[in-house]
């Protein structure tokens, strides 16, 4: 658990609430009662540093640092019961993504995952697929009787990932 | 009815032998696809939806605009490629903003999306009661006497509000495919628990999930023949930790994981040597032996 955190009013960021329930599907963090249905179901709730409804209730306060710091943020398995359940339909799960998109801006992001997006940047898939590994996977897909598979224009992966926002993430090839 | 099949990453590039079984099985049931030339990773809803939701939707718009211009709805095979292009095809119906905001950097690559796809998961089509009767007529080999565990693993059913699929709490649909092919779905009580693998920072969780719901599998009072899957990365989860567990532990745990498709193709008389079962860590020798008995 998080130890306890003494702040000052004036050292709190009001505006983070709005900065986060602005995006699409967000709306709903402001209804949190704070009943903690979401953190009884949690998958993780016992390896995370702050739970969901301690990271909703930092979020309406305005602890904005503890919250982007937290390894709560990043912890989440996805399973989507918080947002399930939810009685007043807070969308926590979709909440946490756009928590990780506001940490990722401020290159608070772990490497596992921005990793993903050099894989995707690089072959257009999650999984690598060029040279000698493309070779293996298309003769065992051939010798499986399945069809070619026809890629995707790199490029046009490429350009979506810069034009939104991601291109500070990918590194250079060294090898190019 | 035919649909534009939508592959993803982990099953043609790394597990085809699921591919395959899916294929064989969707043939022998009339169904009829086009392939999506030129798609992309759907892409994945862990880390690319954690970096930028708009990234993550304005790829899976791409992959849906692909569909769209082929004039067909989605098939998906794996759970994570259906969560992801089902979530941005609902939330982008819903939101015109959001669409215009994906389509201002699709139009940049030639492409547009209008919004007029399906996107669906083959469960949600084998389930439907006349599928249900076909699969009945289709059986070469009754899985009578079979005792499946199901799991339906967590993106196929949740959030509700978006997958609009199945009783997110209860969903019934694996177990209609699983009984119409006269194996008993056996209840138990980590049914609905995720498999972990999503989890990426502290792969403890991971184990600690697999390890608890194949230990009360294993504890049931009927012996469970099988662990049923339908996504690559559930299959892959529980297939390789149930071993390493087992070394770490010395606990027993030797269930077969099998994909769902898979197990329909046993059931419809695939020859076996197509299938590739052989490469999964734990070996389903029982379950075949008991099927020929």
């Amino acid at each position: 658990m998080a130890d306890m955190i003494k702040k000052n009013a004036s050292d709190l960021n009001t505006d983070f609430r709005i900065e986060v329930s602005e995006k699409v599907g967000a709306k709903s963090l402001l209804k949190c009662i704070q009943c903690g249905v979401c953190s009884s179901g949690c998958t993780v709730t016992e390896y995370v540093d702050m739970q969901p409804h301690r990271v909703v209730a930092s979020c309406l306060l305005g602890l904005r640092e503890e919250v982007l710091s937290s390894q709560a943020i990043w912890t989440c398995s996805l399973c989507h019961r918080c947002t399930e359940r939810c009685p007043k339909n807070v969308d926590y799960s979709f909440i946490l993504a756009l928590l990780r998109n506001i940490a990722t801006k401020e290159g608070k992001v772990p490497e596992e995952y921005s990793e993903t997006i050099n894989v995707i940047f690089n072959n257009g898939f999650v999984n690598p697929y060029t040279g000698g590994l493309k070779d293996n996977i298309d003769k065992r897909r051939a010798r499986m009787g399945l069809p070619q598979i026809v890629p995707p224009n790199i490029e046009e992966i490429q350009a979506i990932i810069k034009e939104t926002g991601l291109g500070n993430l990918i590194k250079e090839e060294s090898d190019k | 009815m035919e649909y534009a099949l939508y592959l993803g990453c982990n099953i043609p590039l790394k597990k085809p032998q699921l591919e395959v079984a899916f294929r064989e099985v969707a043939s022998i049931m009339g169904m009829t696809f086009k392939e999506m030339d030129g798609a992309s990773c759907c892409p994945d809803p862990v880390a690319t939806q954690s970096l930028s939701v708009d990234t993550w939707m304005t790829i899976a718009a791409r992959n849906l605009a692909i569909a769209e211009k082929m004039g067909l709805d989605i098939m998906t095979i794996c759970s994570g490629c259906y969560e992801t292009l089902k979530t941005t095809q609902v939330l982008l119906e819903e939101d015109e903003n959001q669409l215009k905001k994906v389509n201002s950097v699709l139009s940049k690559i030639g492409y547009e999306y209008k919004g007029t796809v399906k996107v669906y998961n083959f469960v949600e089509v084998f389930s439907q009661d006349d599928m249900l009767e076909k699969i009945k007529s289709l059986i070469k080999r009754s899985l009578e006497g079979l005792n499946i565990a199901i799991h339906y693993g967590c993106h196929l059913v949740r959030p509700s509000k978006i997958m609009r699929f199945d009783h997110p709490e209860k969903p019934t649909k694996m177990d209609a495919i699983v009984e119409a092919m006269g194996a008993k779905s056996v209840p138990f009580a980590a049914k609905l628990e995720c498999c972990g693998f999503c989890a990426r920072l502290q792969e403890e969780i991971g184990f600690k999930l697999v390890e608890e719901k194949m230990t009360e599998l294993k504890g049931l009072e009927v012996d469970v023949d099988a662990l049923i899957t339908v996504c690559p990365a559930c299959t892959d989860q529980y297939d390789r930790k149930e071993r390493t567990i087992s070394r770490k532990t010395g606990k027993e745990l030797d269930i077969p994981i099998i994909y769902l498709a898979e197990l329909m193709a046993i059931a419809f008389g695939v020859d076996e040597t197509k299938l590739g079962l052989n490469t999964r860590a734990v070996k389903p020798n029982k379950l075949m032996e008991k099927l020929k008995a």
